[in-house]
């Protein structure tokens, strides 16, 4: 299955498995070998850069085997955590540690697994890495390593430094568009919020965002790395695609999950899709992505364990471009498919608190309904007319 | 498929009718083997229509039923927001989702999508005229575009950004780069761009609602150098004989990724049928055909395309972030940046037009008059600096009203057209040509005295022409009418008589329009797009 071309504009718990939930009946769990209609159905809510790991036929054999069809819908992490209706799911799978621990405040559970985690990273290409040395903006570091300097980011983007005013730009990239990484929408998905933690913490002077201070001082600048963008997906899936698909000209740097690329590059079904153009930058400093599992019944908490423990699922998590915890998987399996293993990074931040993320976010999203002219008359249906 | 090759008549606007919908289904096929994987009904835009034999194979492959219907981008995407959708569609499939996903609710009505394909919008030049300008070697930037518009060295055609992708993309990329900030337009951004715009405009000579019949228009008018299109219908009309060099302005274009979207409500059943059809259009060997045949980027990395497409880096505009700017961009367009229009409308007050049929119409002109508040409404409603004629006809023609709105239309009472709408009483026969030629005696002197408007006819009537010449006698007087480039709309009503009004539509470089299922106030809004 295509790692491509898979995604929901509406983040909107959208995917309609919900119908039925209530009858995600537990037959009995047997352990060990479960034969055919034994199965235990399992429904859990995921974000979307999840799905193509859930949707492999080679993931759903193994939760088979173990006695499990697991059934997901996706949703922003953020969504998750604030907003999702929890009846009749047996887990959530938010892409942040920062969410998982406030689904478990909010159903005061106790246990989460995090099988696997991803470092946030920056996909480009060739000319723009030229570009972006040049202008001190990214380096390579003795691994040869492309690192992406955020704080040389955030002052070219104040002084609105557009792609020709760069040295070289005249032949690699002549457009007078801003210079601006592209990311997903910021009031719904979870790689925006980790591309938010980012820059908050260097436009703080390297300081985790913690107090209302701090975020007053800093969220013109934030709000517009967001609003400049114009309209921007709500899936993490759908800018990379773009990345993929539309190349340079659309996307030329995306905030992506390592875990996007990588698994692009084993994925033997688009393999050819990541051309040898194509660079995946870490910025400095980086946060990860630790996708945080939190079980809200025992079958959830089943499959919980299997992600984080089954050596089998490990590999395959580790094939889709997830680190696993077990980090020799991670290791022997980019090995496997004739690829060098990018050390983690080192300059690793933690993202603000939940809620600190989320008081930030609520003050971005404030900025795109004020750029919004005063209402018009309340609209009636166009069409039909009787 | 070129679109010059499908006669006209078959390509009238859909309208979202039970009857329409019948009428336009483009592919309902079974699988040969009886065999069902379900099924999907796409409300879907008239950009895809050349998908139609792609999707009919991929039904035979999938067996999974597939409907089509076709509707208007804004009237599509205000029905899915608003929930209308939901129930009668499973699936919506548009040049893309941008302007939807503006719109309050859409999130909640919209699910999984997949890109099946893409195209820019991008400006399609005569050969000799991209070469005196210089844009075959160097592609130029949207001012330059606007620089040699102004200075009269080039004239093109373009949709009606309020009714079709195209030319709203076009407006969006164009005043995204007039604005010279590099990134997303604002509604602070729209005001001071409007003299350069106008600049943009002053050379369109060719407008139209629906980017298929633009370039039908493109190819049957001479004189006309360039086209504002998908890429995809400009390489069509290469194909199929018009030489073209597209010209892909350098700082930036608006591209349509085409996204096959499932709606929310969609069962288990349909959303199967769904990843069976969007699986089939995004494999490697149908992407291929894809490219080949409809002339679309594929929407998957490492699928071969060719040279087609050329080699230039195409610069993706940034599309607004909220629908206020999307909305006020079109109203200015519309009110502050295009050339006006004038309008000549032929309506049967037959005696066949009494009760409901009159009351249609009436509401119909009322929408056009501000009755209608929504969106779409405020696009469609007479503009300033619009000239309106009526023309009301029986057994002979009646005699005209002229509704002069001023370049500012604050002050204009649009009462008075609803007022004379209701007013018209029905009585008598039908003559339709005898009235014809009179518009079309008052729509040369109409464009004698304003050269630089669009003129055009509405035919409304809900009978066959029984009073007057016929239309054999009226086609053999056409030429020496010297009316050539005034298309008259027709919209089908009640009773009339199809493939006359097909004829006629095609006489004069028109089109029809079908309200025989009872949407007429739909069908007007839909001329609208062309006006």
């Amino acid at each position: 299955m295509s790692i491509a071309a898979r995604r929901g504009i509406g983040v909107a718990l959208a995917v309609v498995l919900v119908v039925g939930i209530g009858v995600a009946v537990v037959w009995g769990r047997n352990s060990g070998e479960a034969k055919p209609g034994d199965l235990v159905t399992v429904q859990g809510i995921i974000g979307s850069e999840k799905k193509p790991f859930f949707d492999d036929p080679e993931v759903a054999a193994v939760l088979a085997r173990h006695g499990y069809v697991v059934k997901v819908r996706t949703a922003g992490s953020r969504q998750i955590a604030t907003s999702a209706d929890l009846s009749g799911v047996d887990f959530v799978f938010p892409s942040s540690a920062p969410a998982g621990e406030r689904i478990k405040e909010v159903t005061g559970r106790s246990t989460s697994y995090a099988p696997f985690y991803s470092p946030m990273a920056v996909a480009t290409f060739e000319p723009i890495v030229g570009l972006l040395e040049a202008a001190g903006i990214a380096r390579q570091d003795a691994n040869g390593q492309w690192l992406f300097d955020v704080g040389k980011y955030l002052e070219a983007v104040a002084s609105g430094t557009r792609w020709n005013d760069l040295p070289g730009a005249a032949t690699a990239y002549n457009t007078s568009r801003s210079l601006l990484l592209s990311s997903t929408d910021i009031r719904t998905s979870n790689s925006a919020a980790m591309y938010l933690s980012i820059v908050s913490y260097v436009a703080s002077g390297n300081n985790i965002v913690t107090t209302a201070e701090q975020r007053d001082a800093i969220i013109d600048q934030m709000s517009a790395l967001f609003l400049q963008q114009g309209f921007s997906a709500s899936s993490s899936e759908e800018p990379f695609d773009d990345y993929l698909s539309q190349g340079v000209g659309s996307k030329p740097l995306v905030m992506v999950y390592e875990a996007q690329f990588l698994g692009q590059k084993m994925d033997a079904a688009t393999s050819g899709a990541i051309t040898d153009d194509m660079v995946l930058m870490y910025p400095t400093p980086t946060v990860l992505s630790k996708h945080t599992l939190v079980p809200l019944t025992d079958a959830g908490d089943e499959v919980g364990r299997l992600l984080a423990e089954d050596p089998q699922l490990q590999a395959l998590a580790a094939q889709h471009g997830f680190r696993t915890s077990d980090t020799a998987v991670f290791a022997s399996t980019l090995r496997d498919h004739g690829l060098d293993v990018p050390p983690l990074p080192v300059d690793i931040v933690e993202p603000p608190a939940f809620e600190s993320l989320e008081v930030m976010i609520t003050a971005i999203t404030a900025r795109y309904n004020t750029a919004v002219a005063p209402a018009k008359p309340a609209s009636e249906p166009s069409s039909p007319t009787p | 498929m070129s679109p010059s090759t499908v006669p006209r008549a078959a390509r009238a606007v859909a309208m979202m009718t039970i009857v329409a919908l019948a009428a336009l289904v483009g592919c309902t096929s079974s699988s040969d083997n009886g065999s069902q994987a379900g099924s999907l009904r796409i409300l879907a835009g008239s950009e895809v229509k050349d998908m139609v034999s792609l999707l009919e194979e991929a039904s035979k492959a999938t067996g999974v039923d597939v409907e089509l219907s076709y509707t208007g981008s804004i009237q599509g995407a205000e029905l899915v927001a608003s929930g209308g959708a939901a129930g009668k569609y499973d699936a919506i499939w548009f040049p893309n989702n941008r302007y939807l996903s503006l719109l309050p609710g859409a999130d909640s009505q919209t699910g999984e999508s997949v890109k099946i394909m893409s195209s820019p919008v991008v400006l399609g030049l005569a050969p000799i005229v991209a070469a005196r300008l210089g844009w075959d070697k160097q592609a130029p930037t949207w001012a330059q575009i606007a620089d040699a518009a102004a200075a009269g060295q080039f004239t093109y055609g373009m949709t009606n950004p309020a009714a079709s992708n195209s030319g709203f993309g076009a407006l969006v990329s164009v005043a995204t780069a007039l604005s010279g900030t590099g990134s997303a337009l604002t509604v602070d951004d729209i005001a001071p761009v409007v003299p350069e715009l106008q600049k943009f405009a002053s050379a369109q000579k060719l407008t139209a609602g629906s980017s298929g019949w633009l370039a039908d228009q493109f190819v049957d008018t001479p004189g006309i150098d360039g086209i504002v299109n998908y890429e995809s219908v400009l390489l069509g009309l290469k194909e199929a004989g018009t030489p073209l060099t597209i010209v892909t302005p350098s700082d930036g274009v608006m591209i349509s990724d085409y996204p096959l979207t499932l709606l929310a409500g969609a069962d288990e059943e349909h959303k199967q049928a769904f990843d069976a059809l969007t699986t089939w259009l995004t494999g490697p060997a149908i992407q291929k055909r894809i490219v080949e045949q409809v002339h679309r980027r594929p929407a998957v990395a490492g699928v071969d395309t060719g040279t087609q497409f050329g080699d230039a880096v195409l610069f993706e505009t940034p599309f607004p972030n909220t629908i206020d700017v999307a909305n006020t961009l079109v109203m200015t367009y519309l009110e502050a940046v295009r050339s006006p229009s004038q309008e000549v409308f032929v309506l049967d007050i037959s005696g066949s037009m009494e009760g409901e049929r009159i009351e249609a119409l009436r509401q119909a002109l009322a929408n056009l008059a501000g009755a209608d508040t929504s969106t779409l409404g405020g696009f469609t409603k007479f503009r300033s600096g619009e000239r309106v004629t009526m023309l009301p006809f029986s057994n002979t023609p009646g005699e005209e009203t002229v509704f002069d709105i001023p370049a500012q239309s604050e002050g204009f009472d649009y009462g008075q057209i609803t007022a004379y709408v209701d007013n018209l009483d029905t009585d008598g026969g039908t003559a339709v040509y005898d009235t014809l030629e009179k518009a079309y005696g008052i729509a040369k002197q109409q464009r004698a005295e304003r050269p630089n408007t669009y003129v055009s006819v509405v035919l409304m009537t809900d009978g066959e022409n029984n009073r007057g010449q016929s239309f054999e006698e009226f086609s053999a007087k056409w030429a020496k009418l010297d009316a050539a480039g005034i298309p008259t709309f027709v919209i089908l009503f009640g009773d009339a008589n199809v493939e006359e009004m097909a004829q006629l539509a095609q006489l004069t470089g028109g089109q029809t329009f079908d309200a025989i299922g009872g949407d007429l106030a739909q069908a007007f809004q839909d001329i609208r797009g062309y006006q």
